[in-house]
């Protein structure tokens, strides 16, 4: 049931219980991700429509709550705002040379990412527009102060391409197996571009 | 390599090439060849394809790809042709929002009309 609420935010909900524990990577100037502030929302006023919300109850559970108090109060600037705005936002984000358009929720495959490890929260700095269901940022090249949340979920390799030369009479064959190093992040959300919209829609 | 990876490379092959060793190891051998090379005319082809996109998403908005892309340029916008393919596809709004912004800073389409609309069975022809 949980689960049918609003899908992406209880697997927000799950990475975060999961990643408690782990500290920023980066030291970012970007708005505290959304454990702190899911507890923010729910600790002090809307005890009556949630009573009794314990920070040690099971992630589907506090999913639940968590996004009832997000439909009524969206005033904090953070993850959880644009969770409450209906996730009908997308990015540009270049990431390993090449561009992505990004959806909170979904994962990718990037280039590896040396110095990743697995579970690390990673802020993507070069949003290259940023779209909404009723405006459009677009980055002269890049949108100011906007960053894309990420989380590393898997270091891995590509499926295999075997690499194989050949010349003909004479005599030369090399057989070549390839994969590629990737990685795999999982994009938590979208923040920080609420500044210079270049078109709002009427 | 040896049979058997070589005829498990061979399936779907047309005739005696799936089967017989011989016959199998010449064409998987330019099977391979043809996909090392295709793998550098893949990037071509999807380039073209994207620019194909971009053309059409922008002639619905009375601009051709040309002079999107100089107005593009000249804003510094750095999204590339697979972005701009996709977003003509599926983010019309957002499209259409780097059209105008494309056609504010390099004004050249005065004379583009569109295409006239076909009516009834003229749109087979």
């Amino acid at each position: 049931m949980a689960m049918s609420f609003s899908c992406a935010s209880s697997s927000f909900a799950s990475i975060f219980t999961h990643n408690k524990s782990i500290t920023f990577n980066f030291p970012s100037h970007s708005p505290p991700i959304s454990t702190s502030s899911f507890l923010r929302l729910t600790a002090p006023s809307r005890l009556a429509i949630v009573p009794k919300l314990s920070q040690t109850e099971t992630p589907s559970v506090e999913s639940e709550a968590v996004a009832e108090a997000l439909e009524f109060e969206p005033a904090n600037e953070t993850l959880a705002e644009s969770e409450a705005k209906g996730e009908e936002v997308f990015a540009v984000v270049m990431v390993g040379g090449r561009q992505y358009i990004v959806f909170p929720g979904r994962f990718l495959y990037t280039q590896r990412l040396k110095d990743a490890k697995v579970d690390d929260k990673i802020i993507l700095n070069k949003v290259l527009l940023v779209g909404t269901k009723t405006s459009t940022y677009i980055g002269k090249p890049v949108v100011p102060n906007a960053a894309v949340h990420a989380v590393v979920e898997e270091q891995g390799l590509d499926p295999k391409v075997v690499v194989f030369k050949y010349k003909k009479k004479k005599n030369y064959r090399r057989n070549i197996g390839h994969r590629q190093p990737n990685t795999r992040i999982r994009i938590l959300g979208i923040t920080g571009y609420q500044d210079s919209p270049a078109s709002t829609l009427p | 390599m040896n049979k058997k990876e070589v005829f498990k490379l061979a399936k779907g092959f047309r005739g005696r090439a799936k089967n017989c060793i011989r016959i199998a190891r010449e064409r998987v051998e330019k099977a391979l060849q043809y996909s090392y090379r295709d793998r550098r005319n893949k990037k071509r082809d999807m380039r073209s394809l994207w620019i194909e996109r971009i053309n059409a998403g922008t002639r619905v908005h009375g601009v051709n790809y040309g002079n999107f892309m100089h107005g593009l340029v000249k804003e510094n916008i750095q999204l590339n042709r697979k972005v701009l393919s996709e977003l003509s596809m599926h983010e019309p709004y957002s499209f259409k929002a780097l059209v105008d912004v494309s056609r504010t800073a390099f004004p050249g389409n005065k004379n583009m009309t569109p295409a006239p609309k076909k009516e009834g069975l003229a749109i087979l022809v």
